[in-house]
């Protein structure tokens, strides 16, 4: 699943490590998410959306692997 | 993460394994048992000294929770253990063979049990697990 997270962390000025601790994941989590590697469970999904003020939607990209 | 309940367990672990040493030294028990001894009180020692450094650094604390509580730590715990399991019964199921091969009647009989016991543990999982979920 492709999602949005490092473009907008970047564009909002957001380090990896400050966007970890606020979701309460490691460095890693982030760093894997953002390339693809890890999809996150729904929980995490709707945290990171609701961080970014978005729905789940506009920050993932829903697709078949 | 580290509550009462592991300290006390560290301890224990850390004082039994004194023990062993020193009934091992006192040649009450064999000096097999003085390295597990050793073993035992250096895990036990280092445990209590995390403990003690959560209980006291919160950056430390705050480092452990996330480590443990990191929903991608789980699910590499989760799939390392799922692989260590192929593994495991993959390598037993090659020993069956060779020890079958090679006539060695015990070996082949306490691998093919193990085998067993895996795939029962494994289906007795299931059992409970869909019953759960």
């Amino acid at each position: 699943m492709k999602n949005r997270i490092e473009e907008i962390r970047n564009s909002r000025g957001i380090r990896q490590e400050e966007l970890a601790g606020l979701m309460g994941v490691s460095r890693q989590t982030i760093s894997s998410l953002e390339n693809g590697r890890y999809n996150p469970s729904i929980l995490l999904a709707h945290k990171i959306a609701a961080y970014f003020g978005m729905t789940i939607e506009e920050v993932f990209i829903f697709g078949e692997e | 993460m580290y509550d009462n309940k592991r300290l006390a367990l560290s301890i224990f672990w850390a004082v039994f394994g004194v023990v062993l040493m020193a009934l091992s030294i006192a040649e009450v028990l064999d000096s097999l048992y003085a390295g597990m001894g050793g073993a035992l009180t250096a895990v036990g020692v280092l445990q209590i000294i995390r403990n003690l450094r959560y209980r006291r650094d919160p950056e430390y604390q705050e480092k452990i929770d996330t480590e443990v509580n990191d929903e991608r730590n789980r699910f590499l715990r989760m799939k390392s253990w799922s692989w260590a399991g192929y593994i495991a019964i993959m390598v037993e199921g090659i020993g069956v063979i060779a020890a079958t091969i090679l006539g060695n009647d015990t070996v082949r009989t306490m691998l093919s049990y193990s085998v067993c016991l895996i795939l029962c543990a494994y289906w007795i999982s299931y059992l409970i697990l869909s019953r759960k979920y």
